[in-house]
């Protein structure tokens, strides 16, 4: 069963897959298509030509890159289907999924160590860089040049906030409810950040919450920019400057120049850190969540969820009511397979049959705007995770930059919207 | 067996981060650059946290686990979006960001201490002063002392392009720069670490008949040397790099010969050598004065202690002013920040480093096949700023995309920014100042990276009694004072 049995997740066009022609659902992810039409590799790996697929779900592992419509790198997880899409996998030999340059990766078992490589002599090390050159870059330089979108116009906000889950959704509340001019941007397709998720855990503010922000910032002047990632914050002219990309339509860059800054990113899909952890058919825990809930994906038959806690039993639960056998698995030592995932082992010998691995664990604070602007962060050696420093009320070292919900450390939702209501407050100015 | 991969966009494993740790790496920053890690279209979203886990484990302490430096831009963005920018809208003169911060230093047993005493000292542990103490050191004076303020590549040694060209316009550079040249294509067996030299070219163009001039009289200037620069037409230049949009030039210059480097590894490679000889080489350790007796120099004082010394080399790159101004020599250098960016990794579409004269633009194509390229800003004012501004991405992709329309899809992935140390003739500050045994080793605007090999080499000679070259007296600080006695260097690009 390779998506719910729901119309609207039917396949209603097709793409074109290195040649093979997938259904897929206009709109929805070229990753969510490949995975349904059972497609996990979709890449290989820079070094050694492991196999990959997409891992985060969420735009960020950049595992999932392929050649869409003659572009190099895109990302299959964030870039939309419609009929007739060619999408070709890239940096392989001939194709990804059968690449003979994956035997770089079978005659290193222990890496390659590329400082010391072919340094003992003058003309072997000179043809190892010129074959070597051979080898290196993913993708090819783009077909045609793209054209600049229009040139944009700084946009005053009284405040930006970063970020539409629990906790941005909280902040652009409290300051929509003050009369506050906010722009609430989101990387992502859809407003909610990991309630997308659909986990009912205890507290979780109902997914119903993002709507109700967004006509309360649009009725005190503000606006909600979905799918609009906030590509950096700059100083030029002497105060923060925010790029943002806004993929959606009308689409094209967009300046804004807000007085301060809410930061609620959130965080970022972490690698599951464990032996060919990499392999096609392990994802995210929260991607995955998402995906089986607004596109219907179901990668596989047997899942078994590498984590534990709350957030753990909630997917396995999803995954079990959309018909996958799940096993909850605390912990692994080596996925099994190669081009894609057929186990898990747990080191003493015991192993576990499936095809969908799913990482539960909790994602890394994403910190990188807040660091532009100077923001300390702090190492959290329990969590090992770097999160922004902020005090009670969002505020952190840098006037004008509150931080909030996940980025500041783990916590759950609820905690999250709670936070990110006090730092919308305190950002009222 | 598998590998367990913690940096998937750059396939770097546990393994390779425990033997980086292993090689004296204990700092994300240079544990990134060792490995390559965080280096990729992620730029360390998912994999700081995991590594900085494991140099936990394998011993660092929490207190000295920094994240690596955020750079813009958050996402890969395309030139091409980029070019949609105005930069007229953009004014010259911010700091950038990040807002600098001050190195922070592994914890106390990570380090090991100052020697009370050394022969000689250096200051700065970038490409001119690692590379003069392992000529140094080679020949025979081995009690030498490196000091630097952060970890190797924190300054302009590893912020730097990667050019090496003998294409100047005065015999001094060209001559430096052909031995530099040769020293790179030895350097990885003669130093046992890669640097990727890779002899693309050079390929220079001119967009109007005055440039066109400089191009003529230095290619007279480069076959009296027997290189073999050529001047090409727009249709010849085109066959050397063919997207190129030949309305941006009448003609060009090329020399088959030039090439680019993989910076980082020089000064691993340096350091490691001269390390092996005796040479002493100390990061994140500060200089905060210099002590004098008479006409001499006795002691370098740093925020960990001062060192008695027969002999200081000043080779702190866009510092070295400050550290001149420590011992009461003013110096006319003027740091001025030049900025940068690379892009994603694309198979090889470009072989030479590609410069269009008048205007600051260069771009070239890493061995890794990054698209890696800085524009120079006339309105950029002087200071030691190493922020990254919104208003280089606009000139950059705007100027680029120009000259070669097919850029517009490449996507850029990190920009930074280091300082050229720019004197008033475009060449170098050499030998003693102010004090007989306080020696000057900076001043290079921004090809000291390029020049360091053949320079180490001279100054070694020097110091260990081999004979000294003419250019020690033709650059020292006194040319300032009759003005006209140097020609002045005026091929700088970037």
């Amino acid at each position: 069963m390779p998506r719910l049995p729901d119309p609207r997740f039917d396949a209603d066009c097709t793409i074109v897959f290195d040649g093979q022609e997938i259904p897929a659902r206009a709109g929805e992810p070229i990753a969510a298509a490949l995975l349904a039409a059972g497609r996990p590799l979709v890449a290989r790996s820079a070094k050694y030509h492991r196999p990959r697929g997409p891992f985060c779900l969420a735009g960020s592992c950049h595992s999932c890159l392929v050649r869409v419509d003659g572009q190099p790198n895109v990302r299959a997880c964030r870039t939309p289907c419609r009929g007739g899409l060619v999408v070709r996998t890239q940096h392989a030999l001939p194709t990804a999924t059968h690449d003979l340059l994956g035997v770089i990766d079978r005659v290193t078992p222990g890496g390659l160590d590329h400082h010391h490589l072919g340094t003992s002599s003058v003309p072997l090390n000179r043809a190892m860089v010129a074959f070597s050159r051979r080898l290196t870059g993913i993708g090819k330089l783009p077909d045609d040049p793209l054209l600049p979108p229009a040139t944009p116009r700084e946009e005053p906000f009284d405040v930006l906030v970063i970020g539409a889950g629990p906790a941005g959704l909280g902040a652009a509340e409290a300051l929509a409810e003050a009369g506050r001019r906010v722009l609430l941007a989101d990387s992502e397709p859809r407003a909610g950040g990991r309630l997308r998720c659909r986990y009912r855990l205890p507290g979780e503010p109902p997914p119903s919450l993002a709507g109700q922000v967004e006509a309360r910032v649009r009725s005190a002047g503000g606006e909600v920019a979905i799918d609009a990632p906030v590509l950096g914050l700059w100083l030029d002219g002497g105060s923060v400057l925010a790029l943002l990309h806004q993929r959606a339509e009308p689409g094209g860059l967009r300046l804004v120049r807000p007085a301060r800054v809410v930061l609620c990113a959130g965080g970022t899909a972490v690698p599951a850190g464990i032996e060919d952890g990499d392999r096609p058919g392990v994802f995210w825990g929260r991607g995955l969540a998402v995906a089986l809930a607004e596109h219907g994906t179901v990668p596989g038959r047997r899942a078994a969820v590498l984590g534990a806690g709350d957030e753990a039993s909630e997917l396995a639960a999803r995954l079990d009511e959309a018909g996958m056998v799940v096993t909850l698995v605390p912990a692994a030592r080596r996925v099994l397979g190669r081009g894609r995932v057929r186990g898990l082992a747990d080191g003493s010998g015991g192993e576990l049959g499936c095809d969908t691995v799913a990482v539960v664990q909790p994602p890394a604070p994403a910190t990188e705007l807040a660091r532009l602007l100077g923001a300390p962060v702090a190492f959290d050696a329990m969590a090992a995770a770097f999160a922004v420093t902020a005090d009670r009320h969002g505020r952190t070292a840098v006037p004008g930059l509150f931080a909030a919900g996940e980025v500041t450390g783990a916590m759950d939702a609820a905690q999250a919207a709670e936070a990110g209501r006090r730092a919308g407050e305190a950002a009222r100015g | 067996m598998g590998k367990t991969l913690l940096c998937a966009c750059e396939d770097v494993s546990l393994e390779e981060v425990r033997r980086a740790f292993a090689a004296g790496h204990r700092d994300l920053e240079s544990v990134k650059r060792y490995t390559g890690f965080g280096t990729g279209p992620c730029q360390g979203k998912s994999c700081l946290a995991l590594v900085a886990r494991e140099l936990l484990r394998l011993g660092a302490t929490p207190g000295e686990i920094a994240p690596f430096t955020s750079r813009p831009p958050g996402q890969p963005t395309p030139l091409a979006a980029l070019a949609a920018l105005d930069p007229a809208t953009l004014p010259a003169g911010h700091q950038g960001v990040p807002p600098e911060a001050p190195p922070r230093r592994p914890g106390p047993g990570a380090l090991p201490p100052l020697p009370e005493r050394a022969d000689v000292v250096i200051i700065g542990g970038g490409i001119l002063g690692l590379s003069l103490a392992y000529e140094l050191a080679r020949r025979g004076r081995r009690d030498v002392l490196v000091l630097d303020q952060a970890y190797l590549n924190a300054g302009a040694s590893g912020r730097n392009g990667g050019g090496v060209r003998a294409q100047w316009s005065t015999s001094d550079m060209v001559t430096l720069a052909l031995r530099s040249l040769a020293l790179c294509r030895r350097f990885a067996v003669d130093l046992g670490i890669n640097v990727w030299f890779r002899p693309g070219g050079y390929l220079f163009l001119a967009p109007d008949g005055a440039q066109v001039a400089r191009l003529e009289r230095n290619a007279e200037l480069h076959a009296r040397h027997g290189m073999r620069t050529r001047l090409l037409s727009p249709e010849q230049a085109l066959e050397v790099v063919p997207h190129l949009d030949p309305s941006r030039f009448v003609a060009a210059s090329w020399n088959p010969d030039d090439g680019v480097v993989f910076p980082w590894p020089f000064l691993w490679g340096y350091a490691t050598q001269a390390e092996a000889m005796g040479v002493k080489v100390r990061t994140f350790s500060r200089v905060t004065g210099l002590r004098r007796s008479g006409d001499r120099l006795t002691h370098v004082e740093t925020d960990r202690g001062a060192v008695a010394c027969q002999l200081v080399v000043n080779a702190a790159g866009a510092w070295s002013k400050q550290v001149a101004a420590l011992a009461g020599v003013a110096t006319p250098n003027r740091p001025t920040r030049h900025e940068i960016l690379v892009g994603e990794p694309l198979e090889p579409f470009l072989d030479p480093l590609v410069s269009l004269l008048g205007t600051g633009l260069y771009f070239s194509q890493s061995q890794r096949g990054e698209l890696v390229g800085g524009m120079g800003d006339p309105d950029e004012p002087e200071g030691i700023v190493l922020g990254s501004s919104l208003r280089f991405l606009a000139r950059f992709a705007r100027a680029s995309t120009r000259l070669m329309p097919r850029l517009g899809g490449v996507k850029v992935v990190r920009q930074w920014a280091g300082c050229y140390d720019v004197t008033p003739d475009n060449n170098p500050i050499l030998g003693p100042a102010g004090y007989a045994n306080f020696h000057q080793l900076h001043g290079f605007v921004g090809h000291g990276f390029m020049m360091a090999p053949a320079m180490a080499e001279l100054y070694a000679d020097w110091l260990t009694g081999r004979g000294k070259h003419e250019l020690f007296d033709r650059f020292s600080l006194a040319r300032f004072a009759r003005p006209g006695a140097a020609v002045g260097e005026d091929f700088i690009i970037g």
